[in-house]
């Protein structure tokens, strides 16, 4: 029994800035925080009074890692305000935009970001030496998913073809065809990977705490692009009401806002997908969560690292599905005109590491007089916090490097982007 | 050569595809791209579009590719290039006349004197159909350029007449071709009078008319002042959008582009235009056409005056790509040759480009430096060095005195450096100053250490000219450099000469070079040597035991029969001015006085434009000038 | 010895740094030439001994500045690394309003004592670019940076070499990738003022350019204007409406 000063300023490995707080005294825990001192970004503010045409553009650099989901969430809740309708061609090639940043995100946080830990070194630099072959792996796989984003919209980082209605600029046909060669040249690399995390994953913490799960949901599809909110606890429920669903709220100790819905905080994120969608994977992705045990609904918040190597399986399915259905009906360059409206659109869209809300208020000349955000990483902050308060005395015997990686390792699972969570709500137009 | 040949449409798609199918070259064609057309890779017939009106870019993106690897190096291994050549076999369908005609104006150049063995490979290694115009461009006045048809420069050329194709041979490759994939026939009479008559027809399709190009040397002569350069170049975005599409604009930069871990890099061409603000920079950042209305003027004197005084054909083809490419619509050549034929015309002053004698010639690859290693290093001021040099062959550098070279590190680049020893020995002397990244480098550099040296290139002083007659040498700051060549070589063959002065003026003691070589000419009793600083701090003033005062300070200091004396005058671009109305006052003749003048060199060759003093290329015709060549143009002195 | 290099952030999406790992194959390069000393989003490791720092994100608060001062101390080159450090970026959006403004619509709902005196929240009356702080020894500008450009800068940074980032507009890259004109599209296009050096990325999309990279040195502004009256528009509307990137309070 003894004293724990854990005061872990800026997490390492994670997207943005955030501080562990643990203290205490002969085993009793004294103060457990997820802190989050982030500058506020205040995008909200920036979109006010700015055209139509724009707001995707200004909203992806919300974040450099899902940009073209801010931009996705954005076209839609444009397109929704104003009216606007789009070609199948067009969400097909969204849908593989969105899968393309799904890989590459998800690639990129258990190959670099999480590796590390199962491994036991600080980062994925040493690993380049004890481990080559598998760092190569990861660097293709990662390399194709940005193959993929750079081929349907241009850049993963900062969209470049997305567009009100439809595309500025769209991949031949036999682009595709290579896209989809490299795609199945894939699989194989991603089974070895799989299974790399399979041997280390006695790593994770076998903790759980039931929470209650939210994503996007659809009929027919593992829902990324569209759908309905879904929630473990309540069933589904419509875009619109997402405030009802969100309900946010402010705690001192951090610049980011907390949510709530049913229980006192609730998760999203890929295990949110997977616990809410998890039969509606291709069979790769249902053999990878086999691999590992993986069932729904399972509550363990070190698993969603788990769930992200199965989305990744299952994206690669996926595109390979969308990109054939491409090909079928053969791909155009689409000529769309966009009519001027008044409105307010609310979207949902899934980016990887969780469910983002975009409402928008347009007015009569396109211009922007209201917007909302609301970002997976806030949502997740609550069950952050309140996993690490039941996680503590559990482990507050352990020697504090231990406590201090444990911790750590949480909050990576959760895959945060912190940077986006603090930026702002609610500005009312004067 | 046979007669003309005929083919109905079917058979021309169906040859078109089997070229495509079974010819192990790519085929490309224009194709359309939105509302324009590009050529580009077709895939199939249907995808050639001879109906085009004009393509984005002209052509000749396939014979100086926007980027190319001129040579790969090996940073790890001092001295390891490898010239590379980026050679794809090529069929090229659907060439306008206009781009032929231009093609083979930039033949004059790449294949002229100093062929680039890199174009060669691709010219040699590429199949031209072209093929009559159907469409004429709304921008295009090709008419009036006379190039809306050609008779050569083609190994088929091919006419649409409806539902048949009339194919005219160009050359045995092209018979060759046309046997192999197609199946054409003999055509007769009445097919070449239609394709007369779809030619005779062109003109009266072209709204745009413009002077005829014969006329344009002229109008250009006659109106330097015209107040259409100062009106225009004030809309003018600098945006190098006319340069880039113009099928005979052809100004290179060269650039090294290393790979992350510093192993390897390539040496890079790619597309300049003169109409950028920083074509003719300097390590020392001086630029030499900085004013927007400069640039401007001289885009349409190069074209309409200086390359037709050079290689006999106005460098502009009417195919009208600037005339859509300009936002602010001032590129426009047949508007501007309008402009100045409407306007009151001023007295006629053609800016000639001198012909010096035969310099010596560049043999081997142009592009592609030697090894040469340095073997001694000396300090000769804070920011002078000497360096001596020997090529790796063994071989002397064979330079005159007044040539330069062109010195490569790779990874950081290429300067041009004057030789400052006089010829002879297999060693030669550069002294550099350090102003910019490669005299930087080099600076760092010791005995041992490897460069890539190219050259020797420019027309040095003409010794011959000199013998018998007195030399006057006056010499600003790094002048001195150059000069040295030609005062050692003329010490060394003291007895052909009458009487030599050398006067050596530079800013403060501290920057006085060749303190050595001055002490023995000032010990000489055959010559007369006067040195002098702009100023001298008290503190210099003891050990200084020259004049104090400007270069032109020490001139009347020497008295020498103006007519029997060649003046050698180099040093920074601002003392030319002053020192030349001074020698002018003394009576010395415009032809007995040289100048060698710096501008940014960069090829060596007279190709990549850099170096160019309006009409001159300072690199080819100079650095050394006769005054007397030079006088009235605008740009030298 | 391999020179230590540090990345930091400051008020920024991590896009730039992203791109590093984007770098994919190419990183195994990089890491052959340099010794990665703190990069605190993929590494543990901190190290205060660097030889060069890399700066993404604008300064958004006072604290920030002094974070700043302190890397310019420790480091001999100082890189900012993208629009946000390099210009200031989308951030300085926010400058069309005040600070109270921003601090009232945002923070009405906290509570005031969470927000009085901190400096968490004690925000400049505009983002800044890092040279409006320190002195900035090499630029790599874009929104995201180009990975080809931050090859050339940093293989220049250590070949000491001056990197040199182009002096022209996007125009001549997208003429030679031979596109349609964005302005004969119908579409305005930032391109004619704006600093080369990304092979006119956007525009090979069918994208206007939206100047991310900044504005040239001297940019033909006046030249500018009349080219956008020939379309109907006014220089100053249009760039209002695209000046993401180029935020400028007091106009143009």
């Amino acid at each position: 029994m003894g004293n724990v000063n854990i005061n872990l300023h800026h997490v390492t490995r994670v997207e943005g800035h955030g501080n562990i707080v643990l203290n205490a005294t002969d085993g009793t825990i004294e103060k457990c925080q997820w802190q989050v001192p982030e500058a506020p970004r205040l995008f909200e503010a920036f979109v006010r009074g700015k055209p139509y045409h724009m707001l995707s553009h200004i909203t992806s650099r919300i974040c450099g890692i899902c940009s073209i989901g801010h931009s996705l969430a954005s076209l839609k809740a444009t397109e929704a305000a104003m009216g606007v309708e789009i070609s199948e061609q067009t969400e097909l090639l969204r849908k593989l935009a969105i899968h393309a940043e799904n890989l590459q995100s998800h690639i990129l946080h258990v190959g670099y970001l999480v590796a590390p830990d199962l491994l036991g070194v600080g980062s994925v630099i040493p690993l380049v030496g004890s481990h080559p072959d598998e760092v190569l792996k990861i660097v293709k796989l990662h390399r194709i998913s940005n193959e993929m984003s750079d081929l349907t919209c241009g850049r993963t980082t900062h969209p470049i073809s997305l567009d009100v209605g439809g595309f500025t600029a769209v991949p031949t046909e036999k682009q595709l065809k290579e896209m989809k060669q490299k795609l199945v040249d894939a699989i194989p690399d991603t089974k070895d990977v799989a299974g790399v995390v399979l041997a280390n994953a006695g790593k994770l913490p076998n903790f759980t705490r039931e929470t209650e799960y939210i994503g996007l949901v659809h009929d027919d599809e593992y829902a990324l692009y569209d759908g309905d909110i879904g929630s473990t606890d309540t069933g589904r429920h419509p875009v619109s009401e997402y405030l009802d669903i969100t309900n946010e709220f402010v705690v001192p100790h951090s610049t980011a806002k907390h949510t709530r819905h049913e229980r006192d905080s609730y998760m999203v994120g890929a295990l949110a997908r997977f616990n809410l969608n998890a039969d509606k994977l291709t069979p790769i992705g249902k053999e990878v969560a086999q691999l590992f045990g993986l069932k729904p609904i399972n509550y363990n918040p070190y698993m969603n690292n788990v769930a992200q190597v199965v989305e990744f399986a299952d994206s690669i399915a996926v595109s390979i599905d969308i990109i054939d259905k491409l090909l079928e009906r053969g791909v155009k360059k689409e000529e769309y005109k966009v009519k001027v409206k008044a409105g307010r659109g609310i979207s949902g869209v899934e980016v990887p590491r969780g469910i983002l809300f975009h409402d928008y208020t347009i007015n009569e000349k396109g211009i922007c007089t209201k917007a909302n955000c609301i970002i997976p990483t806030n949502q997740n902050h609550r069950n952050i916090q309140l996993d690490m308060e039941a996680l503590a005395p559990t482990i507050i015997d352990k020697p504090q490097n231990e406590i201090e990686l444990t911790l750590e390792m949480l909050v990576r699972a959760y895959d945060p982007c912190i940077s986006c969570s603090t930026h702002y709500l609610d500005i009312k137009f004067k | 050569m046979n007669g003309l040949k005929i083919m109905s449409r079917e058979e021309w798609q169906a040859f078109v595809d089997k070229l495509i199918n079974e010819d192990a070259r790519q085929v490309v064609g224009p194709r359309s791209k939105g509302e324009k057309f590009v050529f580009d890779q077709l895939d199939s017939a249907d995808e050639l579009r001879l109906d085009h009106d004009v393509t984005i870019l002209p052509p000749k993106k396939y014979f100086l590719p926007t980027h190319e690897d001129l040579m790969t190096y090996d940073l790890k291994h001092p001295f390891n290039v490898k010239g590379t050549q980026e050679v794809e076999p090529r069929v090229i369908i659907g060439m306008h006349p206009y781009d032929i005609k231009a093609l083979l104006q930039m033949d004059k150049i790449y294949l002229g004197d100093n062929v680039d063995t890199n174009y060669k490979a691709r010219r040699d290694n590429t199949l031209i159909i072209a093929s009559d115009i159907l469409t004429v461009s709304e921008n295009s006045f090709a008419a009036s350029m006379d190039s809306i048809t050609v008779g050569t420069g083609f190994d088929l050329l091919v006419t649409v007449l409806g539902d048949k194709v009339a194919v005219q041979v160009g050359s045995e490759a092209g018979q060759e071709l046309l046997a192999k994939y197609g199946n054409a026939t003999d055509a007769s009479q009445d097919v070449q009078g239609q394709v007369d008559a779809l030619r005779n027809a062109l003109p009266s399709k072209y709204s745009k008319k413009a002077p005829s190009p014969d006329q344009w040397t002229d109008l250009l002569s006659k109106h330097q002042e015209n107040g259409v350069w100062d009106e225009n170049s004030k809309k003018c975005l600098e945006c190098g959008s006319c340069t880039m599409v113009c099928p005979t604009c052809y100004c290179y930069d060269v650039d090294d582009v290393s790979s992350l871990d510093l192993k390897e890099g390539a040496r890079m061409r790619t597309w300049d235009g003169c109409l950028l603000r920083e074509f003719t920079l300097i390590g020392s950042g001086e630029i030499f056409r900085e004013d927007v209305k400069e640039r401007y003027k001289h885009r349409f004197y190069r074209k309409g005056m200086h390359l037709p005084k050079r290689y006999g054909d106005v460098a502009c083809v009417g195919c009208g790509r600037c005339v859509s490419a300009c936002l602010p619509d001032i590129a426009d050549p047949s508007q501007l040759m309008d402009k100045l034929s409407q306007s009151p015309s001023d007295v006629a002053k053609h800016l000639e480009i001198p012909k010096q004698s035969v310099t010596t010639p560049v043999e081997g690859n142009l592009l592609v430096p030697e090894p040469a290693t340095i073997r001694s290093v000396e300090t000769l001021t804070d920011h002078e060095k000497l360096f001596v040099i020997e090529l790796d062959s063994g071989k002397p550098l064979g330079h005159s005195p007044g040539q330069f070279v062109e010195v490569s590190i790779f990874g950081i680049g290429e300067a041009p450096i004057s030789v400052s020893s006089a010829p002879g020995g297999n060693t030669f002397e550069m002294v550099v100053r350090k102003v910019g990244d490669v005299t930087e480098k080099l600076h760092g550099m010791k005995s041992g250490d490897k460069v890539g040296i190219r050259g020797p290139f420019g027309h040095g002083f003409n010794t011959g000219a000199m013998k018998g007659k007195n030399v006057l040498f006056i010499c600003g700051g790094l002048g001195i450099v150059p000069a040295r060549s030609l005062i050692n070589f003329v010490i060394e063959h003291r007895m052909e000469y009458g009487q030599v002065m050398i006067l050596y003026g530079c800013k403060e003691p501290s920057e006085f070079l060749f303190k050595t070589d001055s002490a023995n000419w000032m010990a000489r009793e055959d010559i007369q040597h006067i040195t002098t600083v702009d100023t001298c701090r008290e503190e210099d003033a003891g050990a200084w035991d020259g004049e104090v005062g400007l270069i032109t300070t020490i001139m009347p200091l020497v008295t020498f029969n103006p007519e029997q004396t060649i003046a050698v005058v180099v040093g920074p671009p601002v003392m030319y001015k002053f020192v030349i109305r001074d020698l002018k006052n003394m009576g010395v003749p415009d032809d007995n006085i040289m100048v060698s003048l710096e501008r940014r060199m960069k090829c060596g060759v007279g190709k990549c434009g850099h170096c160019q003093m309006n009409g001159v290329y300072v690199c080819k015709e100079g650095p050394v000038f006769t005054y007397k060549d030079i006088k009235d143009l605008p740009e030298a002195i | 010895m391999k020179p230590r290099v540090a990345f930091f952030d400051f008020g920024c999406c991590e896009g730039c740094q992203l791109q590093i790992a984007n770098l994919e194959e190419d990183i195994l390069k990089l890491l052959d030439i340099v010794e990665v000393v703190s990069f605190r989003e993929v590494m543990k490791e901190h190290s205060d001994e660097y030889d060069i720092a890399f700066i993404e994100g604008s300064i958004e608060r006072p604290m920030d500045e002094e974070a700043l001062k302190e890397i310019r101390e420790n480091a001999k080159i100082l890189v900012a690394l993208g629009a946000c450090a390099c210009i200031g970026g989308v951030n300085k959006l926010r400058g069309e309003w005040s600070v109270e403004e921003v601090r009232k619509e945002v923070y009405e709902i906290a509570d005031p004592k969470d927000i009085e005196g901190n400096p968490y929240f004690d925000l400049l009356p505009n983002a800044k670019a890092a040279d409006e702080v320190v002195k900035v020894d090499a630029y790599i500008p874009g929104c995201p940076i180009d990975r080809a450009e931050f090859g050339r800068v940093v293989t220049s940074v250590a070949l000491g070499k001056t990197p040199k980032l182009p002096r022209y507009p996007i125009c001549v890259e997208c003429k030679k990738n031979e596109n349609v004109c964005l302005f004969e599209q119908g579409k305005f296009c930032l391109g004619p003022i704006t600093r080369a050096g990304c092979n006119s990325a956007c525009p090979n999309h069918n994208s206007p350019c939206e100047g991310c990279r900044g504005y040239l040195d001297e940019p033909r502004l006046e030249a500018a204007k009349d080219v956008i009256e020939k379309y109907g528009f006014t220089l100053e509307e249009m760039l209002k409406a695209f000046n993401m990137f180029n935020f400028k309070k007091e106009g143009y």
